[in-house]
């Protein structure tokens, strides 16, 4: 299996295609948004800025539930550690946008309580600049994580993921084979010799019969 | 406004602040504190009953500063007497850094004296619970402090727990625990892993 | 946990942390409630989650350093947090600013007042689960928006009032754009007040709920709205009044139970009585300077210090080394959208400031939080936060 994505081809190919459209077009996203960067979050959900229009129909509030961690506003070391587990309960396939200039490095505010860019903490995939970023640059971030997650591989990001399993299972099916093979080649000889035994009782008895 | 500041002086050693040129203000010694603002609030004839704010203020720096080093504004307003407002300042030292609280007049001195204990380390005794409110619970220093320098950052490792600020204000409201859950114990190795440490 | 209650009783009580993660709580108040079943008996709260150091940061710049990080205290009414700052440091100047700025700098803080008003009903009801008032609110935040994108650039945080003055005049057809505003204004109030006066969901779940008696709002320190929701009349633009509000003709807004129904209603009548305000200051806006002529206080034009060499020593000094305000310490208070707004200003006579503390409204109105929803419900404690309009910005600093 793990072959067939290495050498991709016109199943996986559209298979991936398949997975990216429908990723792309319905991104949920997380709003984590402490700041001034929120209330521009908002306006991009509302009215003039629609955040339906690219498939964003509503947002999630948990991160079950949502694709994007859109960390909007500035990070405190006392909201790091919830930032962190917030990453982590969110299930795969996940991406985090950074909005704004204080997730992105800290903003102007560079002193003892803020975390200088939330990329010491979480992997981020798009930055987004700005105090507080426009909608349209956040509409740019998103087409941007598109085009991103267009260039993404499902059946190849699924090889990786089962590539150690599918070699253990390999190694597994040669032993197992092995083990067959080494039981068959014990019972034919059980059988060989239950054969002869037998054989030699029949002589002995015909040479019984004959006097 | 005189008239206040010239009762005010005329009681509990009080005396007019210089430095405040465009509001009134009075210099209180520490151990007055307590009783001035008792007679602010219930006197008649003064009758202030918000206090707006407590800011906290390090001299270090200041130039051409003699005395103690840190000084509290307590900000006081009359909402019966429109434009009624009067500052009340504490000197506070190095040496000595306690301040009697005024939690049992004003409600909102609680976290007021809370962030002023936070930022400067001032300690106000006979605060029901004196905690850090703006700072994450494992911040070593002051760092409102002239001489906490600005870019000095510390990490959390993990939140607050809180459960015994919570049993003791059960306790406050006349509850008495029996017995704890037994999924709450003392933070334990692995809640940290999924967190950050540096 | 098991307790005994004040009876004798044995009730099993349950730890529940309301987190930091929380729509309603927008990320920055943590309460851990003790339940019994769904009612809170007792709860802790947490704040600080947004500190973002604003004391500590004045400190190292000059005095026009401060105003971008005003900005950002109550960052849904922006400019005027910057005005109330601005109008501190005139006062220690004693200054009088031109008649024109005063006039632009009441318009430009009642529609700030009415952007933080919606922000703070449209997430309410949000909160409370209803999704189309939070669109209907923000179509006249649209509007205004582009104003200020006109008008300053920004448009959210638009760091607008200078200290002796305006970052700069305002632009042709202001005027016109303001009435439309207004109009839009109307409109979308109207649409708010028929999705939720006569809302079965909304009056079950937000009156009565959250009550607090105006002594133990006046001394937990509550201003502005949510004081005035409870029946006390304070408002410091008749109190105390500044840039001739008293000769605008507008009422101040009380309400009579102090339940969070009545805190949302304050600020949807509040809106009102801005846009009226807003229509009466239009009318007396006339041609005239905009900043005060002293180039110690006011940095003198671009233009001019090309050309006059006196100008570019000023302009210069003061961006370099700040503009000196007098030394002494001041408080002074503005009402700004939340409430009282306060600064404690220590200036030592240089240019940089040497202490600005910030008097937030919201640090009074959440420290009350825990004593206004013990006893309630799960629910209905969400249905009182919203109510106090806490922005971490101004809540943290």
């Amino acid at each position: 299996m793990s072959n067939e994505a290495e050498k991709p081809n016109f199943i996986t190919t559209s298979l991936d295609f398949l997975v990216n459209w429908g990723r792309t077009n319905s991104l949920w996203p997380f709003p984590y948004g402490t700041a001034c960067c929120a209330i521009e979050f908002m306006s991009t959900e509302v009215g003039r800025y629609d955040l339906s229009r690219i498939g964003s129909e509503y947002v999630r509030f948990t991160p079950r539930q949502s694709d994007v961690l859109l960390v909007a506003g500035t990070i405190s070391y006392k909201q790091a550690p919830i930032l962190k587990r917030m990453y982590e309960q969110m299930a795969e396939p996940r991406w985090v946008i950074a909005m704004g200039a204080c997730a992105s490095s800290g903003g102007f505010y560079d002193c003892y309580c803020t975390v200088p860019g939330i990329d010491h903490i979480i992997p981020v995939d798009v930055y987004i600049g700005g105090c507080p970023s426009r909608p349209e640059a956040f509409f740019e971030a998103m087409f941007d994580l598109q085009k991103k997650i267009k260039d993404e591989s499902y059946m190849k990001q699924r090889a990786e993921r089962v590539k150690d399993q599918l070699e253990m299972i390999k190694a597994k099916t040669e032993q197992a084979k092995a083990e067959a093979r080494e039981f068959a080649r014990e019972k034919t000889a059980e059988l060989k010799e239950f054969v002869a035994e037998k054989e030699q009782e029949l002589v002995k008895k015909a040479q019984f019969w004959k006097e | 406004m005189e008239s206040v500041i010239d009762i005010l002086e005329s009681k509990f050693g009080a005396k007019r602040d210089e430095k405040a040129k465009w509001d009134a203000c009075v210099v209180v010694p520490k151990e007055y504190l307590h009783n001035a603002v008792e007679f602010l609030k219930n006197d008649p004839s003064m009758q202030f009953d918000m206090l707006l704010d407590l800011a906290g203020i390090d001299y270090l720096t200041y130039p051409n500063h003699e005395g103690p080093r840190f000084a509290i504004s307590y900000a006081f307003k009359c909402t019966k007497k429109p434009g009624s407002r009067v500052r009340l300042k504490v000197l506070v030292s190095e040496a000595d850094l306690k301040v009697p609280t005024i939690t049992d007049l004003y409600a909102s001195a609680n976290w007021l004296e809370r962030e002023v204990y936070d930022q400067y380390g001032l300690v106000f005794t006979g605060h029901p619970d004196l905690r850090r409110i703006l700072n994450h619970v494992e911040f070593v220093g002051h760092p409102l402090r002239k001489d906490y320098p600005a870019q000095k950052r510390q990490w959390l490792s993990t939140t607050d727990f809180l459960i015994p600020e919570l049993e003791k204000r059960l306790e406050d409201k006349g509850y008495r625990i029996v017995q704890r859950s037994k999924e709450i114990m003392p933070v334990e190795e692995e809640y940290l892993e999924g967190s950050i440490r540096e | 946990m098991i307790v005994l209650d004040p009876n004798g009783e044995k009730v099993n009580l349950m730890a529940l942390n309301v987190g930091p993660t929380h729509p309603a709580t927008h990320h920055c108040v943590r309460l851990l409630a003790a339940l019994d079943g769904e009612t809170i008996v007792a709860g802790v709260h947490e704040i600080g989650f947004m500190h973002r150091g604003f004391e500590k940061m004045v400190e190292r710049g000059t005095w026009q350093q401060v105003i971008p990080y005003t900005d950002r205290l109550n960052y849904c009414s922006a400019m005027m947090n910057n005005i109330a700052f601005c109008r501190a440091v005139e006062n220690m100047y004693g200054i009088e600013i031109p008649e024109r700025t005063k006039v632009l700098r009441v318009i430009v803080n009642e529609l700030s007042r009415i952007n933080d008003h919606f922000i703070c009903v449209a997430a309410a009801f949000q909160d409370l689960g209803g999704t189309t008032p939070f669109m209907y609110a923000f179509n006249p935040r649209e509007e205004i928006m582009l104003i200020w994108e006109k008008l300053t650039g920004a448009r959210l945080t638009n760091s607008f009032a200078r200290i002796g003055g305006l970052y700069r005049d305002s632009y042709d057809g202001f005027e016109d754009d303001v009435l439309a505003a207004c109009k839009s204004v109307e409109k979308a109030l109207k649409d708010l007040h028929a999705c939720l006066d006569r809302n079965r969901i909304f009056l079950d779940r937000t009156v009565g709920v959250g009550k607090i008696s105006a002594e133990r709002a006046i001394s937990y320190g509550w201003t502005g709205p949510c004081l005035r929701a409870t029946g006390v009349e304070s408002d410091l633009r008749k109190d105390e009044p500044y840039y001739d509000y008293e000769t605008y003709d507008w009422e101040v807004v009380v309400g009579t139970q102090g339940d969070a129904n009545d805190r949302l209603q304050v600020r949807l009548a509040e809106i009102e009585e801005s846009v009226k305000i807003v229509r009466q200051a239009l009318k007396r806006l006339a041609p005239g300077p905009v900043d005060i002529v002293d180039p110690r206080i006011r940095v003198p034009a671009h233009k001019l210090a090309y050309q006059d060499m006196e100008a570019l020593i000023g302009r210069f000094k003061s961006v370099y080394e700040g503009i000196r305000v007098p030394e002494g310490e001041y408080y002074c208070a503005s009402e700004c959208a939340n409430g009282e707004l306060g600064f404690t200003i220590v200036s030592d006579g240089s240019g940089h400031p040497y202490r600005i503390k910030v008097r937030s409204p919201s640090f009074a109105h959440v420290s009350a939080f825990n004593e206004l929803v013990e006893g309630l419900t799960l629910a209905d404690s969400m249905a009182t936060l919203p109510g106090l309009n806490m922005i971490a910005g101004e809540l943290d600093r």
